[in-house]
């Protein structure tokens, strides 16, 4: 699904994100990326979200290489991957309903069927009856997980996170990464830049782990 | 499976289908932004209003001048058509002489009317526009010459210049006079004031331009975080830049139908004073009106430099609006 072949990446022509990253990550996988903050598990992500593009080598994401793409077919790229932010990114004039909405809304989905769909997503997350709350009345894990309903809700067949459960307490955190794996039971293929290393080891999946831009470990996963 | 015997290849098909609800969608998507857009215009509606009132000033001046000019224009057309020949004659003509000599004029090539004026109605009429009956009652002999008042069919410079040639080669005719200084004077003045008025058409569209593009900079610097988030999720430049505009749109629209309105109330105004100017020439003189095609056009240029105005204001942002 995602295969990284020596891909560097450098800011301003000195600071290097990235040193010659090396991996794939299959179809249908669980991923944790961690590591220390500055060690470049952001980068890594804004790389596959097509935010930036790599200083060397490439990056192909479901068989195409993402540095060539068009700027006119990156919204399109973009549509095809769900992503979660530490920050949740809602829109706070909007009801939760029509955030989640908003991908389905960019797409032009008819509006029976988008509905049908936010509240399928909504539902999974268990927020099905907060649609028509403001983002600002909801407590932080409620936050992110209307911010992976809207993640989802486009079915996409790559779900990244970045620091997903950044500000939670412990309990909220295991249960957002339990609906990850729920959305990788049913074959999404997840990534997530987390450094709540407790958290991750007890979650048994995939580990990459980068120090100073490089990816020092890949751990599999055990079984 | 019996209940659609007929299925057309299921390809194409779902092709077809596809790409009519997403024209479908796009179509949507355009009336939302058409109407949110104008939702937000009338939520902060003295802001949109002073932004309207700047396009409509700066419309309004150019439109007055133009409207102006064309008045102008139909004024110049009247003149010319009013241009005339004198033929002054020999001193030694007499009157039946003078009567030959004006059908001689009258039969040449060129020439659409003559009206003679005899030495002593001539006299008569100098007398009369000058208050000197005295003065020159006194006179032993009649100074003035007998004359003919030629119209020519063409009322062209050129054309009127080569009459007057031609007719002062007729036997007893001793000057043509012909009198189009000043109708190309005239006509100089209008050609310089249409190229001012286009030059001040420029400026001040680059001043809606200006104006719009300020206001939407402000919207786009607002719903800064609203663009980076549909952005991150796929949204194309075009789906970014629609709302906007609209609202340039809106602001064209607004404005325009208030320049509509200043310059409908500004002709009212004149009107009576201008009647009267013209009435003291002796000239029937009224300020054109806008008319359809006139008001189509100024509401139709206004609503396209509020379009283009935002559109430029929001292409430029968009490179700067970049998610992090």
């Amino acid at each position: 699904m995602i295969v990284f072949e020596h891909v560097g990446k450098r800011y301003g022509g000195r600071f290097e994100a990235l040193a010659n990253l090396d991996f794939r990550v299959r179809r249908g996988e669980m991923v944790f990326l961690t590591g220390h903050s500055g060690a470049g598990k952001s980068s890594l992500l804004r790389l596959i979200m097509r935010l930036e593009r790599p200083s060397r080598g490439r990056i192909l994401v479901a068989g195409h290489d993402i540095g060539r793409l068009h700027a006119s077919q990156v919204p399109f790229y973009r549509r095809q991957i769900g992503v979660v932010f530490q920050d949740h990114q809602l829109l706070h004039d909007r009801s939760i309903f029509h955030n989640v909405a908003l991908p389905l809304e960019i797409q032009g989905v008819e509006p029976r069927e988008a509905a049908r769909r936010v509240r399928a997503a909504l539902d999974k997350v268990g927020l099905l009856y907060r649609e028509k709350a403001l983002p600002i009345e909801l407590s932080g894990g409620e936050q992110q997980r209307v911010g992976i309903a809207r993640a989802v809700v486009n079915k996409p067949a790559l779900l990244l996170a970045d620091e997903p459960t950044g500000n939670l307490d412990p309990q909220l955190s295991a249960d957002i990464m339990g609906l990850f794996e729920d959305f990788n039971r049913i074959g999404t293929t997840v990534m997530i830049a987390s450094h709540d290393l407790a958290l991750i080891a007890r979650l048994q999946h995939r580990i990459l782990r980068l120090r100073d831009g490089r990816l020092v470990a890949d751990q599999e996963a055990a079984s | 499976m019996s209940r659609r015997p007929e299925a057309p290849p299921r390809g194409a098909r779902t092709h077809r289908t596809r790409s009519s609800s997403r024209f479908r969608g796009w179509l949507r998507h355009h009336r939302a932004m058409a109407l949110d857009s104008s939702w937000r215009l009338l939520r902060a509606p003295f802001d949109s209003l002073v932004t309207m009132l700047a396009i409509a000033i700066a419309l309004v001046l150019p439109a007055a001048l133009w409207l102006t000019l064309d008045g102008a224009r139909l004024l110049d057309t009247e003149l010319t058509e009013s241009a005339t020949l004198t033929v002054y004659l020999e001193h030694r003509v007499d009157d039946a002489q003078a009567a030959r000599v004006e059908e001689a004029l009258a039969a040449r090539e060129g020439v659409a009317r003559t009206r003679l004026i005899t030495a002593a109605e001539g006299m008569a009429e100098f007398q009369q526009s000058l208050g000197l009956e005295d003065a020159l009652g006194r006179l032993e002999e009649n100074p003035l010459p007998a004359s003919v008042v030629v119209s020519p069919a063409d009322p062209s410079p050129e054309a009127v210049r080569a009459l007057a040639g031609a007719l002062e080669g007729v036997s007893g005719v001793e000057e043509v006079r012909l009198d189009l200084a000043w109708i190309e004077r005239l006509r100089h003045l209008a050609e310089l004031g249409r190229r001012v008025a286009l030059a001040l058409a420029v400026l001040f569209g680059s001043g809606v331009l200006l104006v719009v593009g300020n206001t939407i900079r402000l919207a786009v610097e607002n719903r800064r975080r609203e663009i980076e988030v549909v952005t991150l999720i796929g949204a194309t430049h075009a789906f970014v830049r629609r709302p906007f505009l609209y609202s340039g749109a809106w602001y064209g629209l607004g404005g325009g139908l208030l320049a509509w309105g200043l310059l409908t109330l500004g002709s009212e105004w004149l009107a009576a004073p201008v009647a009267a100017l013209a009435a003291s020439y002796g000239a029937s003189f009224s300020l054109p009106q806008l008319g359809a095609v006139g008001s189509v056009t100024l509401v139709g240029c206004s609503i396209l430099l509020g379009w283009l105005g935002a559109w430029i204001a929001v292409s430029r942002h968009l490179a700067d609006v970049r998610p992090r």
